[in-house]
């Protein structure tokens, strides 16, 4: 979505070269929080064609590689739902959704949430019920935690990468044992890629920030995007590339199948590879770079690639021209 | 049990009287207040729609109504605003529906007094007067002379279709303007106004009742502010819709006003959840549309088991079916 905040700070950042934000806000204070210091992130690639696949074995063969500690924990899926999204080329698939929330049941989580907090449409009953969600993952109430009205504590920001030095954030997400982003594969008008880190945008609520959480674009998008993520530390990420979106994402670009799930105990190093899949250079992505310093990989070296080559599933994602500094390979 | 009023069916007022408002007593917290959900912790928001709902139901002359008064005026800042969440130290849109719940409070208190016996009016007046001052001056980031110069400077109309010289009310302080909280702001203010200093916001309402004409898409409707990006029109929503209507009511003769009822009439009708029927269903009869087909539909929604149910949601609901719609009467403009 768009304000004037997002608007001014673009075009400035274009004509001037000079980027206001940059200008006016604090650099991220390494002090305030430990560097990322594992020292090598795995990522898996899997060939997933279409939505009507067993994504559910897929997925579960790919976890188990990964031994994750989900036994007898409460889990929380947060997929990127956007809005209204009667034909699924917005929103992360349903279909994803209920293979993931099944994958983790089948390796032991006590409690498989689905929770998210769609950024522009309040109601997010109508989002569900337009994507189908029901009908893939079962009855809604008691499954789905509505993050934008959730019970909310107050969180104060180590990172201070962008202005913003507190955000009041749902007690849900703070409280699981395991939280996983979900999101899918798109190109994002301002950002340049929404995908794992960008998703985390969902877990503030609309309910204390508004919809759009636009105090969030005048944070500074790249910035607040990290400070999120510290704040949240997702435990793992699953991209839908199955049907990604390219162009004016993340509402209004065009569908681009892509036939791939990404998913990854880092979620820096899960967008490192999707963007590399999608054609673009990650360490030209704002959030991604800074993002590489403080919460996990985004060099080739450091990530251990499972399953298949990101050069055999490759599929260019156009951008628009704003970002075509993003388009490469590294 | 009661008669049923003119316009209000019987199975109408058996949903209000059965399941929205024993739904509503039941949620209220300790405090006073409601939360999003049974449950949860108050929040400033849930608790004025709760209130306003329950002033609309047959039997206004409630205690749970005294208790959520309280809890509004006992969550007020010391600016006038109210925090969106309690704990935070800065205002927000809530401020304007907060002042809709003591406003109504306070002035059925004075016609007549049933709620009133523990009820300080002057001490709800005060909130409310403090309420309204703080939103009359609250300017929106992207109202300020140097932001929008910058923008005419860089100005680019490949990437948003908006006129900059509009400005409205935002979410949050220091942010941009957005359809909602200029909606309910503008309902609030030209509601209100008579009571406080309403000179000093005429031109304030003015200059956001145009942002909203501005912000409409193509197509009719609204959504949350963006009726065009990177050339490509915006989809309307029903929520933004309804307020922007709602709060535009004074104009019914303009085209964008009718071409978004179109939009509302269709577009109701490829939703199911009861939160967007009952938004559909307040703004189309408020424009005297036929309402019949989304009011059985809003009563559907509530049949099925896994509804979710939130304290706005069923609030909304009561204003839906309520006989008077006393709450968004409005006195003409200042």
């Amino acid at each position: 979505m768009v304000s004037s905040g997002n608007v001014l700070h673009t075009k400035l950042a274009k004509y001037s070269g000079a980027c206001l934000e940059c200008a006016t806000m604090p650099r991220e204070s390494t002090k305030l929080l430990a560097p990322f210091s594992r020292p090598v992130s795995r990522v898996a690639i899997r060939r997933v064609g279409t939505y009507k696949e067993d994504i559910a074995s897929v997925l579960y063969e790919s976890l188990r590689e990964f031994d994750l500690p989900v036994r007898g924990k409460t889990v929380l899926l947060k997929p990127n739902l956007v809005g209204i999204d009667p034909v699924g080329t917005t929103n992360t698939h349903p279909a994803v959704i209920a293979a993931v929330r099944e994958t983790f049941l089948r390796l032991g989580a006590a409690v498989v949430l689905i929770g998210d907090g769609p950024a522009t449409e309040r109601d997010t009953q109508a989002v569900l019920e337009s994507m189908g969600l029901r009908e893939f993952a079962g009855p809604l109430t008691g499954l789905f935690v509505d993050l934008n009205l959730d019970d909310v504590e107050r969180v104060l920001l180590k990172t201070r990468a962008s202005r913003l030095k507190e955000l009041y954030l749902p007690k849900t997400v703070r409280g699981v044992d395991f939280l996983v982003s979900l999101p899918k594969m798109k190109t994002h008008h301002w950002a340049g890629v929404t995908l794992s880190l960008k998703n985390m945008f969902g877990v503030v609520p609309g309910g204390c920030y508004g919809w759009p959480k636009n105090i969030l674009h005048w944070a500074g998008i790249d910035r607040a995007i990290l400070d999120i993520n510290a704040a949240v530390r997702p435990d793992f990420a699953i991209v839908d590339g199955i049907i990604g979106m390219e162009g004016n994402g993340p509402l209004q670009g065009t569908p681009k199948p892509c036939g791939v799930l990404v998913l990854g105990d880092d979620p820096v190093a899960v967008d490192s590879t999707c963007a590399r899949v999608m054609g673009l250079a990650p360490e030209r992505i704002k959030y991604l770079s800074r993002a590489a310093t403080l919460l996990g990989h985004i060099e080739v070296g450091k990530i251990r690639q499972l399953g298949e080559s990101i050069e055999s599933v490759r599929t260019r994602f156009a951008v628009l021209e704003d970002f075509e500094h993003l388009i490469g390979t590294t | 049990m009661q008669s049923v009023p003119e316009n209000l069916t019987e199975g109408d007022s058996a949903f209000i009287e059965q399941t929205c408002i024993p739904f509503l007593l039941k949620t209220q917290n300790k405090d006073g207040g409601w939360g999003f959900f049974a449950n949860s912790d108050s929040r400033v928001e849930a608790t004025s729609w709760a209130l306003l709902a329950l002033r609309e139901s047959p039997s206004e002359d409630r205690e749970e109504i005294r208790r959520g008064l309280d809890f509004l005026r006992s969550t007020q800042l010391a600016d006038g605003s109210w925090p969106s969440a309690q704990g935070q130290q800065e205002g927000s849109w809530v401020t304007a529906l907060a002042c809709w719940a003591l406003g109504s409070a306070t002035a059925s208190a004075t016609i007549s007094t049933p709620i009133s016996a523990p009820i300080s009016a002057t001490e709800s007046q005060r909130s409310l007067s403090q309420g309204l001052a703080w939103l009359g001056n609250e300017r929106p980031a992207d109202s300020r002379a140097w932001r929008r110069f910058l923008r005419r400077l860089v100005a680019d109309k490949d990437i948003v279709a908006q006129d900059d010289a509009y400005y409205g009310w935002s979410w949050t302080p220091d942010t941009a303007s957005w359809v909602e909280p200029t909606s309910y702001a503008l309902l609030v203010l030209r509601r209100f106004a008579a009571r406080v200093a309403s000179n000093v916001f005429r031109d304030r309402l003015r200059v956001a009742e145009s942002m909203l004409l501005d912000r409409m898409c193509p197509g009719g409707g609204w959504n949350c502010g963006n009726p065009m990006v990177y050339g490509a029109p915006g989809e309307a929503q029903i929520g933004p819709t309804v307020w922007a209507l709602l709060a535009l009511r004074q104009m019914p003769e303009r085209e964008e006003i009718r071409r978004s009822l179109e939009w509302l009439e269709n577009g109701w009708q490829s939703v199911s959840s009861p939160v967007s029927l009952a938004l559909a269903q307040i703004c189309l009869r408020s424009y005297g549309r036929p309402t019949s087909a989304v009011r059985d539909a809003l009563c559907n929604a509530y049949s099925s088991e896994d509804a979710i149910r939130s304290v706005p949601g069923v609030a909304w609901s009561v204003l839906a079916m309520s006989s008077t719609q006393n709450w968004l009467n409005t006195a003409a403009p200042a």
